[in-house]
């Protein structure tokens, strides 16, 4: 649980730059920022479910 | 008529002002934007870069340097990751000067993280740095 905590972290500390670089009304970087957050979640879990099923032996 | 846009702002000097914002962004993560009286943009990026380098300390990363325990050409192994770290700027300088966060510490659990939010919060740093550069030469809103 603690390395999904550190993941959500850093996925929240890198979506907050991010978001704060990018152009355009404040509005449409909060959604980009919350995307990139949503991005960073999805793809971790989608290739930690990946990894789990193939053999490491 | 693209072609004519483009002429026309790259014949647009660069103030000495942006050099300067853009040295203090790196030097010090939220300067630059504080420079600009941009305090929500430092806050919210110089807060994020501060935190996830400490963090990274806290949980035992390490950063790079090219004297290293690699001897010869694989030390310039070192060079990506190091490049990475420097972006932190007087953070780094810091450390360095200190001999803080230089020492491997990989038996602990959270070392690879710490070692991620290290580089990465150098990388951010960059970010911000180029983005107080573009403020300050009125290329970005």
């Amino acid at each position: 649980m603690r390395h999904v905590l550190w993941m959500a972290i850093f996925a929240g500390l890198t979506a907050v730059v991010f978001g704060a670089v990018a152009r355009g009304t404040n509005r449409q970087r909060l959604l980009y920022g919350l995307k990139v957050f949503g991005e960073f979640m999805f793809i971790a879990f989608a290739l930690g479910w990946v990894l789990y099923f193939l053999p490491y032996r | 008529m693209v072609a004519k846009q483009i002429q026309q702002t790259s014949n647009v000097e660069t103030p000495r002002y942006a050099w300067l914002v853009g040295l203090a962004a790196w030097a010090v993560p939220g300067l630059g934007h504080m420079l600009l009286r941009r305090w929500a943009r430092a806050l919210v990026l110089g807060g994020s870069v501060w935190a996830m380098f400490l963090t990274g300390l806290w949980l035992g990363g390490h950063l790079f340097t090219l004297s290293g325990t690699d001897q010869g050409p694989a030390a310039f192994l070192q060079l990506l990751p190091m490049s990475a770290n420097v972006g932190a700027g007087f953070l780094y300088i810091f450390c360095w000067l200190t001999k803080t966060g230089f020492a491997e510490h990989a038996q602990l659990i959270t070392f690879e993280y710490g070692n991620t939010f290290l580089l990465v919060a150098g990388l951010l740093n960059y970010l911000a740095m180029l983005d107080a550069f573009d403020l300050a030469a009125g290329r970005k809103q």
